[in-house]
């Protein structure tokens, strides 16, 4: 009998203790941050096939004025057009399935660049720390202090107008609209400062801990410390700050479009708000279903930064 | 007399802060000989952690190696560039911290951690690393290495981190270890272990290894020669036996007689007064407010190290006129 428990102890598999094994155990327990994760992922996929699953495509392509075109203006929901159509005659559950992958090219690209350029400045300035941190945290502090919508508001017109743009480049086969991505620039341009401050403050930290001395003392030399050594350690305050980025810049770019400062050709969200906010009071149904998207999806991702920021901190019981 | 395998000369490490010039190694010199167990004991604020991190220039800001000279192998390691440093440190000096804990990365396994220090300094092939952590993982004592390799440093008790760090730090076979209190944080079953380890590896690798301590328990089981260092300077040097039975410097002294002990009744005894101010330290002698045979020559000029015997070195202008307690109670 003894023998039988014996072996079976012996068997079990060890579980992995890494930061990230841990994390996603704890990650699992918690409910709002599966919740979030679980509209992310609706709402990658929908990113994704949104244009297959769409009845009709979307403006600029002719075909999407076919409900005006049937004399379908301004129709409530019914069951040819499940969330009705919109001020312009397109079809609204389209224009928002389309508008889906717009919203994720903009969190993910101004994340991306946000965060790196703020993990070089904050990496920099937090690690070498005298004139040089000085220096970038002044920078840092010029874009803090100034009303940032405002200047987004003003540099995305200006490049958009210089730009002449409407058109699409071709990328990898995809065409991308330059004044979306005009939009995304200037949004990542004007977000990275914040995030460097805080990338900064954990390049502080964690530079004093007593490993970094003792990899130092191991002949570790600048650079092998801040990646291989730093970098990882604050890991999980990057992939939480950058989710709630996203959350971020989705919001903002719907608030840049809404304001009439976004790309008139690109159908986002935020777009179709601006499009449809004069007769909001006849078409109530084209500045709901659009709204209620945006709140979903920046619900969603802010639900999965606070999960993951519970489950990776902290993330090691001493 | 052993051959020299580091020489420290005149060694001034100066932290420049906003409250002042922090002097806290100001005119060091002494020798570490090859295979020998050196202890370098003085009081929190003595200078002994930064004299071993400006031997391994790891001073950290504002911290700066101000003036002296290290030789090792017979180069000047102050002349040396950062990657040259980069290629002495962990490979032929390393050093060992206080705190196991704090000392080992968290976020990665104990396999990679070791590997990270074998190819920094060495190529090899993977299967090499794997067995060459293996050997380490045994050397230094730590058993089901196999499954251990892939854990994680919280994973570990207080003394197996420490086991393990040890084994990182002695990966490369340095000739020269600096050990910075390193069972000060474990409890006292676990320190014995470590201890041996230490003086095992010390003598299978023929390693020199400089035991950095504030415990006169420790130092009289693991050093043959002993430094003591105050406020930044060296008060004595001496071989331990010597040290122990026959103190030349009061401070010595002071620091023997106050080490608890079993074997008789009495009262706790304590040096008066405090560590000083290193930023505006006493003139002369550092020790001569705290010390009851000072005269005025001891506050006028700094001593300077005298032969007093066969490798017993003291810093004291009153060494020929006072008789001092050894450990043992008696004095000479």
């Amino acid at each position: 009998m003894n023998l039988k428990i014996n072996k079976k102890i012996t068997k079990q598999k060890r579980r992995s203790a890494s930061q990230w094994a841990v994390a996603w155990r704890r990650f699992k327990r918690n409910k709002a941050g599966v919740a979030g994760l679980f509209i992310v992922l609706a709402v990658v996929f929908v990113g994704i096939f949104g244009d297959m699953l769409a009845p009709y495509p979307a403006f600029p392509d002719p075909k999407a004025l076919t409900p005006f075109y049937n004399g379908d203006v301004r129709t409530p929901p019914n069951s040819k057009y499940l969330l009705g159509t919109d001020t312009l005659g397109t079809d609204v559950l389209s224009n928002i399935l389309h508008g889906t992958k717009y919203a994720l090219y903009v969190g993910v690209v101004v994340t991306a660049i946000t965060m790196a350029i703020a993990i070089v400045v904050g990496a920099v300035a937090g690690y070498f720390g005298s004139w040089i941190d000085n220096v970038l945290m002044r920078i840092t502090e010029v874009f803090l202090v100034f009303p940032s919508l405002l200047f987004i508001l003003v540099f995305v017109r200006v490049f958009t107008l210089g730009a002449g743009a409407g058109g699409t480049f071709n990328f990898l086969g995809i065409n991308i609209p330059i004044g979306l991505t005009i939009v995304i620039i200037v949004l990542a341009v004007f977000n990275w400062p914040g995030n460097a401050r805080m990338i900064r403050g954990e390049f502080l930290r964690v530079r004093e801990l007593e490993f970094i001395e003792a990899e130092k003392a191991l002949g570790a030399s600048n650079k092998r410390i801040i990646f291989r050594h730093i970098l990882p350690n604050i890991l999980s305050s990057i992939i939480v700050v950058a989710s709630l980025t996203i959350a971020y810049a989705i919001l903002l770019e719907a608030a840049v479009s809404f304001l009439g400062f976004g790309d008139v050709n690109t159908v986002t969200w935020g777009q179709i708000l601006e499009n449809n906010f004069s007769d909001m009071r006849i078409v109530w149904w084209a500045e709901v279903f659009p709204g209620l998207a945006i709140l979903i999806t920046v619900f969603g991702f802010n639900l999965l930064g606070d999960g993951l920021a519970d489950a990776l901190n902290p993330r090691l019981r001493d | 007399m052993t051959e020299t395998l580091l020489r420290i000369e005149g060694l001034k490490t100066h932290f420049f802060t906003e409250a002042g010039i922090v002097k806290a190694v100001d005119g060091v010199s002494f020798d570490i000989r090859k295979g020998e167990s050196l202890g370098l004991v003085g009081e929190s604020g003595s200078g002994k952690t930064v004299t071993a991190l400006s031997v391994l220039r790891i001073i950290p800001k504002p911290g700066k190696l101000v003036e002296g000279k290290i030789e090792f192998k017979g180069e000047n390691l102050l002349e040396k560039n950062e990657q040259e440093m980069q290629s002495i440190r962990g490979r032929e000096i390393a050093m060992i911290f206080q705190d196991p804990s704090s000392s080992l990365n968290p976020v990665y396994n104990i396999e990679t951690q070791l590997r990270d220090v074998l190819l920094a300094h060495k190529s090899m092939s993977k299967e090499e690393c794997h067995g060459k952590i293996i050997e380490l993982m045994n050397l230094v004592g730590i058993p089901e290495a196999e499954i251990r390799l892939r854990e994680y440093p919280h994973q570990f008790s207080g003394g197996m981190k420490q086991r393990v760090a040890i084994g990182r730090a002695l990966a490369l076979q340095p000739t020269l270890l600096f050990a910075d209190e390193p069972t000060t944080s474990l409890d006292v079953t676990i320190q014995a272990q470590v201890l041996e380890l230490l003086e095992d590896l010390k003598r299978k690798l023929g390693m020199s290894l400089v035991m950095i301590t504030h415990d006169m328990g420790i130092i009289a089981k693991m050093c043959t020669r002993v430094v003591v260092m105050y406020a930044g300077h060296v008060s004595e040097i001496a071989k331990t036996e010597d040290l122990y039975d026959h103190p030349r410097h009061p401070y010595t002294a002071s620091l023997l007689a106050a080490v608890p002990r079993l074997d008789r009744k009495q009262t706790l005894s304590i040096i008066p007064g405090n560590i000083p101010n290193l930023i505006e330290p006493p003139s002369g002698c550092r020790f001569h407010p705290r010390c009851k045979y000072a005269t005025k020559k001891c506050s006028e000029a700094l001593p300077m190290l005298e032969e007093v015997d066969s490798d017993h070195f003291v810093a004291c202008y009153e060494w020929k006129n006072i008789t001092l307690k050894g450990a043992s109670g008696k004095s000479d």
